[in-house]
């Protein structure tokens, strides 16, 4: 769960002295969107992101060409003057989810993650951590998702598991969203099989009412973004 | 009235799978019952089955699949590979009888003694990979028949068509770079159903981008969204790909009444979605198609949809 075991080591730099073209160029062939601005001694001073670049881009670049005294201004632009000074670094020892609150709090698209003495080990982006989060949750192992709906008490959790175990029915993983209704959760077991009818049926008898999953969510929308007619929570 | 091949052999319900489990030699009886009680029998042409020829299972499944499978189930296990693959001690031969079946069907279409075929055999394969076991299926019998038509028979493109509730992972993966077989699969949606893949962006890889279609159906849906998918992504693409023969792999798992799915099809839209296959297999493909049975699993439906089924083969 660490970021050292899931961050890009392979990182791409710049000096404070490249070019805006340059850094463009960088970013074109390697298909990143970040670029970490560095000394000689590896330590990290800035950030450039593909935002940055085309901010400093007049649009009329793209579409009719610029005059040759724009273009030796911009020529003359470097990492130095685009770069974000202000990076919202991580370190190696941190976790997976220290970093996924991380980005959303910060709202950037990558971290650079640094040692102590401020020297750049790697950089893990939005992309890594969705590739981990994949991994966690499963998907593209074959296998049914169930949604039950259970009772904030102690045990629940245990009780459906025992049950699932003793049909000889193996677990991929189980999520659990915390604020389904009022002293409610709904608990996501993704059970590798095909064969879930008897294991249904199994769970109603005992008495777990099952959720159609066509009402399935997996998050708490912000209070705006909710459809009037859904129930309040 | 069309020659219709009938694939059907007793020694496929030899093949048992554990208690709780929904593929059962039942469902097989069930197909032939409502078959028979709708006097099709005399108008169907019977094909007999035989082991199949390892060659042709070697086109598309690894020699070391084939030998761990045939070491496993003299061994005397009762599972392989995927906790859903139960089996018994006859399993590997009948799963050599089913693809034996089919590749019969196969050549009488493709002589032209037949006019299409309908292969009601166990175990299933669409869920089949080159080298797993997996979702019931052991030998990936319409991918096997693909290309034994292909290369017996010279033929070059071949259209799969595969309504089986849930996604024929193993089909797509086995042609997913050759665009000289085009896979076409309508499923509950992989977020909501086993296997979990079918997604609808996934179009091919390499050369065989392209060749490959998946409709994903939500829960709860069905004729209408069911027709509206046909209708927005089967007919036109099979129209452009003009296929020269049809492959269908025929699933009836996603009826209103099979537990197995969420879906709500009814036996009418099968019997319409049936129809309309062999309608493209007379545009496209000089009528030939073989039809080999999937899932389904309600023994209730199971005999009224295997007759429709077979007399849209008949007289569609």
């Amino acid at each position: 769960m660490f970021v050292s075991r899931s961050m890009t080591r392979r990182v791409i730099t710049v000096g404070l002295e490249a070019t805006l073209f340059e850094i463009q160029d960088l970013m074109a062939q390697n298909g990143i969107r970040h670029v970490p601005v560095v000394d000689e001694d590896n330590k990290l001073i800035g950030i450039v992101s593909d935002r940055d670049v085309r901010s400093a881009l007049p649009f009329r670049y793209l579409q009719e060409g610029i005059s040759p005294e724009e273009k030796a201004k911009l020529q003359g632009l470097r990492a130095k003057d685009m770069m974000t000074r202000k990076v919202f670094t991580i370190s190696p020892g941190y976790t997976i989810q220290d970093a996924l609150l991380m980005i959303q709090n910060a709202k950037v698209g990558a971290l650079p993650v640094v040692d102590e003495e401020g020297r750049l080990k790697g950089i893990l982006s939005v992309r890594d951590l969705l590739r981990a989060f994949i991994n966690v949750l499963g998907i593209g192992q074959p296998g049914t998702l169930l949604c039950i709906l259970v009772e904030e008490k102690v045990g629940q959790l245990k009780k459906i598991v025992d049950a699932i175990t003793a049909m000889g029915v193996s677990f991929g993983s189980v999520l659990v969203a915390r604020y389904w209704e009022e002293d409610k959760r709904a608990v996501f077991p993704y059970l590798l099989t095909q064969n879930v009818a008897h294991v249904k049926k199994k769970l109603q008898e005992m008495g777990y009412t099952l959720i159609d999953p066509m009402q399935w969510y997996l998050d708490q929308l912000p209070e705006d973004e909710r459809p009037p007619d859904k129930p309040k929570r | 009235m069309k020659r219709t091949g009938f694939v059907y052999d007793e020694r496929y319900l030899l093949h048992k799978t554990g208690p709780y489990h929904p593929e059962v030699p039942e469902r097989l009886t069930a197909i032939y019952e409502g078959i028979e009680q709708a006097g099709l029998l005399e108008k169907l042409i019977r094909v007999p089955a035989a082991p199949a020829d390892l060659q042709w299972i070697l086109n598309i499944h690894t020699a070391e699949y084939v030998k761990r499978f045939e070491a496993a189930c003299r061994a005397g296990n009762q599972m392989f590979d995927s906790p859903d693959n139960e089996m018994c001690a006859q399993t590997y031969d009948v799963a050599l009888l089913a693809v034996g079946g089919v590749l019969e069907a196969c050549r009488g279409v493709m002589d032209g003694r037949l006019d299409n075929a309908f292969c009601a055999v166990r175990p299933p394969g669409h869920h089949a990979e080159a080298s797993r076991a997996m979702g019931f299926c052991y030998f990936n019998n319409v991918a096997i028949a693909a290309r034994f038509i292909q290369k017996q028979f010279g033929l070059g493109r071949v259209g799969i068509v595969d309504f089986d509730v849930h996604h024929g992972n193993g089909t797509q993966h086995i042609f997913e770079d050759d665009p000289t077989v085009y896979y076409y699969s309508i499923h509950q949606h992989p977020s909501f159903a086993y296997p979990g893949t079918g997604r609808e962006f996934e179009y091919g890889q390499g050369d065989g981008y392209g060749f490959t279609k998946n409709s994903p159906v939500l829960p709860g849906q069905g004729d209408e969204d069911y027709r509206r998918l046909l209708n927005r992504d089967l007919f036109p693409a099979f129209a452009e790909f003009k296929p020269e023969v049809i492959i269908v792999s025929a699933g009836f798992d996603g009826h209103r009444d099979d537990d197995m799915s969420d879906t709500k099809v009814s036996t009418e839209f099968y019997t319409w979605m049936m129809l309309k296959i062999v309608e493209m297999a007379q545009t496209h493909s000089g009528g030939r198609i073989v039809s080999v049975l999937e899932g389904g699993y309600s023994l209730r439906r199971l005999p009224e949809l295997a007759r429709y089924h077979v007399e849209s083969l008949l007289n569609g």
